[in-house]
């Protein structure tokens, strides 16, 4: 019984901390122009979405799954985008020795988003759109810091901080778009919509001026 | 006259209609800013000398007094203080009167050679120190050797400084588990 325990304990342990490193951060919105939610936040920053990149060390690789979810409600659909203000000045020196990748994950797109220094702001320096969402759906992010093996001792014991912005634009959901949840659906299916119904209109005209035309 | 009239303002009103249908397909409801601050911390490497004597109490940090022939039990270990697992080496630095001693004929360590491993002057812990654990004691005693420490040596203190080195063991290969060929190590 006691071994039985021990294993349970291992097991629950094991499970533990897998699920801690597997953790993915998330960006929430909530709708109705609230407030994004940044969770699970630091001790160092409560908006913080970097929860695997602490105490790194020189020659570590390290991937920071980030989700993005438009929480708001059924009504409306959400262009979401995101952009990096760039490191603290006081954080420049030693951001400027670390390299940061961001892309879309396997699930929506593989192309880098971001590649540079993470100082930086390079290829993020203007809004980047991450998709158009429905309620419920979400945008899956890898973010990873590279750590070089030459990161000398004078690096060590260090802190930096790092901006990003996500903004939202809030769209009416028509009928004719696809019922919620969907996920990084970036076709613009009230054009096709729109024009559709101005059609109809035309051609209800049209056989309403020729009936009264032949009346005349 | 009247028809076309008709068909004109039924063109214009069609044109309205789809050009505001249009329009309210791109302009947004609401748009709203949120900032994310995020972090990177570095790391680093600790680890804690831990002298003791017999009974396991601290040596004292004031010395003791010898005479020659003398064995002094001082126990040395290292322990892991940081998050990170570490290649550890070790080198005893003599002196005399505060001045460096180029030589340690004065003492005579028993020196735990199963686990530490001496090149180049130093002696290199046979593994990798995981977080929180100690090392095997490198030395239990020192003898202060009769044959070497004369007369000359009355009323002098004799010193013994065990210095500690650490370097990351994770992202840092070695060769033939030969830890002095790891990378990192203090002016290497």
């Amino acid at each position: 019984m006691k071994k039985l325990f021990s294993l349970l304990a291992a097991a629950v342990i094991s499970l533990s901390l897998i699920m801690s490193v597997s953790a993915d951060s998330n960006v929430t919105y909530s709708g109705n122009s609230g407030d994004f939610i940044f969770t699970p936040g630091s001790e160092h920053s409560p908006t913080d979405l970097f929860e695997n990149f602490k105490n790194v060390l020189p020659g570590d690789s390290i991937i920071q799954p980030i989700t993005v979810k438009n929480n708001a409600d059924n009504k409306v659909k959400v262009k979401i985008y995101m952009r990096s203000l760039g490191a603290h000045e006081n954080s420049k020196d030693f951001l400027s020795q670390l390299n940061l990748k961001v892309r879309k994950s396997a699930d929506n797109d593989m192309a880098y988003m971001f590649d540079a220094a993470a100082s930086e702001t390079a290829q993020l320096t203007d809004w980047v759109e991450l998709g158009t969402l429905y309620s419920g759906g979400v945008v899956n992010l890898d973010v990873q810091l590279d750590v070089p093996t030459s990161l000398s001792n004078e690096y060590s014991d260090k802190i930096g901080y790092l901006d990003w912005e996500f903004k939202v634009e809030e769209f009416p959901v028509s009928p004719q778009d696809p019922k919620p949840p969907q996920t990084g659906d970036n076709t613009q299916l009230w054009l096709w919509a729109s024009l559709m119904a101005g059609s109809a209109l035309l051609i209800v005209l049209v056989i309403v001026f020729t009936r009264k035309k032949r009346e005349e | 006259m009247f028809g076309k009239i008709k068909v004109k303002l039924f063109a214009i009103s069609f044109a309205a209609i789809v050009v505001t249908l249009l329009m309210q397909s791109t302009l947004a409801y609401y748009s709203t800013v949120g900032k994310a601050t995020n972090v990177v911390t570095s790391g680093n490497i600790q680890l804690l000398i831990h002298e003791t004597t017999d009974g396991d109490k601290p040596f004292p940090e004031k010395g003791v007094y010898v005479i020659p022939g003398d064995v002094v039990s001082k126990k040395v270990t290292i322990e892991n203080d940081c998050a990170h697992p570490f290649y550890l080496r070790v080198k005893a630095v003599y002196g005399i009167n505060s001045q460096e001693l180029s030589s340690d004929d004065c003492f005579k360590l028993n020196i735990n050679t199963t686990n530490w491993t001496l090149h180049d002057g130093w002696y290199y812990y046979n593994g990798i120190l995981q977080p929180g654990e100690t090392t095997p004691q490198i030395f239990s005693h020192v003898e202060i050797v009769g044959a070497k420490v004369d007369n000359s040596y009355i009323g002098k203190t004799l010193s013994l400084t065990v210095k500690a080195e650490a370097v990351q063991s994770d992202n840092n290969p070695i060769t033939d588990d030969l830890v002095y060929t790891a990378s990192g190590w203090p002016n290497a």
